[in-house]
């Protein structure tokens, strides 16, 4: 398959729309929708003509950012660029989904420079923001709030994920023939690795007493009771409402349970 | 001060949440992140309340240029109590700078950590793991049910946030800061989502080993003969630990442990020990 310009323009658009804080779909469809790779391979399906494939790739890019956080300004990974440029590589390329997973992961790395790019440019906008505010000019301060780091955004996503498909998608094919046996078992490892990674920040993020405590009951959960993600989390709220209503007595009325709740954070 | 009282109607409040919920991040950046999404969301509001003063327009409008960062859905429930805040304000009551910004920057922590906690670390990945396992399958149904209950789900949390905060701003912050009910939101989010992160690792973080350990005749696959034994997901789970070790007692950069990760991963694949 060959992606015409227009295709690929369209792709960049794709990502750019999905990219953190774009405000056409509001925040939440942004980062929340169409940042995600099941989403965007399935836009990028139908940008190419075959949608239930690039579903299907999509699905499968998806996993290794399933527990992807963005807190505190950060964003150590790309799934946007991953989802859409690496659906139509594979696209192109006519690849399983798992070397679709493979080709995508360094998607994933690079994209992590847009972010850090446009961060910290948009810094100049504050500033300008700045000096409207000494006059009072509202009007000003919400303009450079949306059009000029909107703008940037645009640049900055839509000129390299448009590239990067049309002249990308021709060389992936020649990589991917010869990406057989070790180089593509690599990948393969690495991409079942990083979900930990989503899911470290998460933890880390929570920071809680008992969280460790917590975090391995759903892990055997899962392991040993074979029970599905949503079983767990309805388990889960249970636990958690009797864990708060119990913490949450007077201490005399706990003092047996004190210990569980203590004793958990010195290990990592 | 004022001879007619200034009164935010409905419309107000609920115009001020659509500007948020759709442009609070439109410009974020490292050094004020959210500031200038907040003041954008007010531009109604402080030309409202203090339209009339250009003194305390300017002021108003400064005091919200300040550093300020929050899940923005469940964490709306900070720019709604200080919409209620700002209109005591404008209404001449003592309602200080620094009660604002206390606020503020009392509240935005512990909030991003709720909210970050229930919306990426177990609402997503519940939804996402359903939507996948659906979409996978070829099925067109999969992305589009995850978009359709991701909207359906957060959209009205995000907007009960919002209008309990301005409700609860009118109320008087004392309440909301002495009580003990954010303290139990928070303990049970966390539990809530230490348990379901539990379940992805174990799900979705994949390593295992395919390593056979040859001793004369015998044959050893060290995955099903050692870790399978030992404990189902050793693996899985030593990596997520390690992980977690590294990003908070070590205090490494995300981007570094992933760089760690990648050479793990090169590494061990490129031995056939993983």
């Amino acid at each position: 398959m060959t992606i015409s310009t227009g295709q690929a323009v369209a792709i960049g658009i794709v990502y750019y729309l999905g990219n953190i804080g774009t405000p056409w779909l509001s925040l939440l469809g942004s980062i929340s929708v169409v940042y995600k790779p099941l989403v965007a391979g399935t836009l990028v399906g139908f940008i190419l003509g075959d949608p239930v494939q690039g579903c299907i790739i999509g699905a499968a890019i998806n996993l290794p950012y399933v527990a992807f956080i963005s807190a505190g300004g950060t964003a150590p990974q790309d799934p946007g660029l991953a989802g859409t440029v690496g659906t139509a590589w594979a696209l192109a390329a006519g690849v399983s989904p798992a070397a679709a997973v493979t080709i995508a992961l360094p998607l994933g790395l690079l994209g992590t420079m847009i972010w850090v790019l446009h961060m910290t440019l948009d810094v100049t906008f504050v500033h300008m923001a700045d000096k409207a505010a000494e006059r009072g000019d509202l009007d000003k301060i919400c303009f450079l709030h949306v059009v000029p780091p909107q703008l940037l955004m645009f640049f900055l996503c839509v000129v390299p994920a448009a590239v990067a498909t049309y002249f990308g998608s021709e060389a992936v094919q020649g990589i991917i023939a010869n990406l057989t046996g070790t180089p593509l078992h690599i990948l393969e490892v690495i991409g079942g690795l990083l979900p930990a990674l989503g899911i470290a920040m998460n933890l880390r993020a929570i920071g809680r007493p008992g969280t460790l405590l917590f975090f391995m009951a759903g892990f055997v959960f899962v392991v040993y009771l074979k029970l599905p993600v949503i079983a767990v989390a309805v388990l889960g709220a249970v636990i958690a409402y009797f864990y708060t209503v119990l913490s949450n007595q007077p201490p005399a009325e706990i003092a047996g349970a004190a210990g569980v709740a203590d004793d958990d954070e010195e290990d990592f | 001060m004022a001879e007619k009282r200034k009164k935010l109607s409905k419309g107000d409040i609920v115009r001020a949440f659509w500007r948020w919920t759709f442009f609070s991040h439109a410009n974020y950046n490292y050094e004020r992140l959210e500031a200038t999404g907040l003041v954008f969301a007010y531009k109604h509001i402080i030309k409202k309340l203090y339209g009339d003063d250009e003194e305390a327009y300017i002021a108003a409008i400064k005091r919200h240029m300040q550093f300020f960062n929050t899940e923005p859905h469940v964490g709306g429930i900070i720019p709604g109590i200080v919409l209620a805040m700002e209109e005591e304000r404008a209404n001449g009551e003592p309602v200080t700078d620094e009660a604002i910004n206390g606020v503020k920057t009392g509240l935005m922590g512990p909030f991003a950590g709720i909210g970050d906690t229930l919306w990426q670390g177990t609402l997503t990945p519940i939804l996402l793991a359903f939507g996948i396992s659906i979409g996978s399958q070829g099925n067109l149904l999969g992305p589009l049910v995850y978009t359709l209950l991701m909207f359906g789900i957060m959209f009205p949390v995000a907007y009960l946030c919002w209008m309990k905060g301005y409700e609860l701003g009118k109320d008087g912050i004392e309440k909301i800061l002495g009580g003990n009910q954010i303290k139990m939101i928070i303990t049970g989010a966390s539990c809530m989502g230490a348990i379901v992160l539990g379940a992805l690792s174990a799900q979705f973080v994949s390593v295992k080993s395919p390593a056979v350990i040859v001793l004369g005749a015998l044959q050893m696959e060290v995955q099903t003969a050692v870790f399978d034994k030992l404990f189902l997901g050793i693996l899985p789970l030593a990596v997520t630990l390690l992980t977690l070790y590294m990003l908070k007692n070590r205090q490494m950069k995300a981007t570094t442990v992933m760089g760690i990760l990648i050479i793990i991963g090169a590494v061990g694949g490129a031995l056939g020990i993983l």
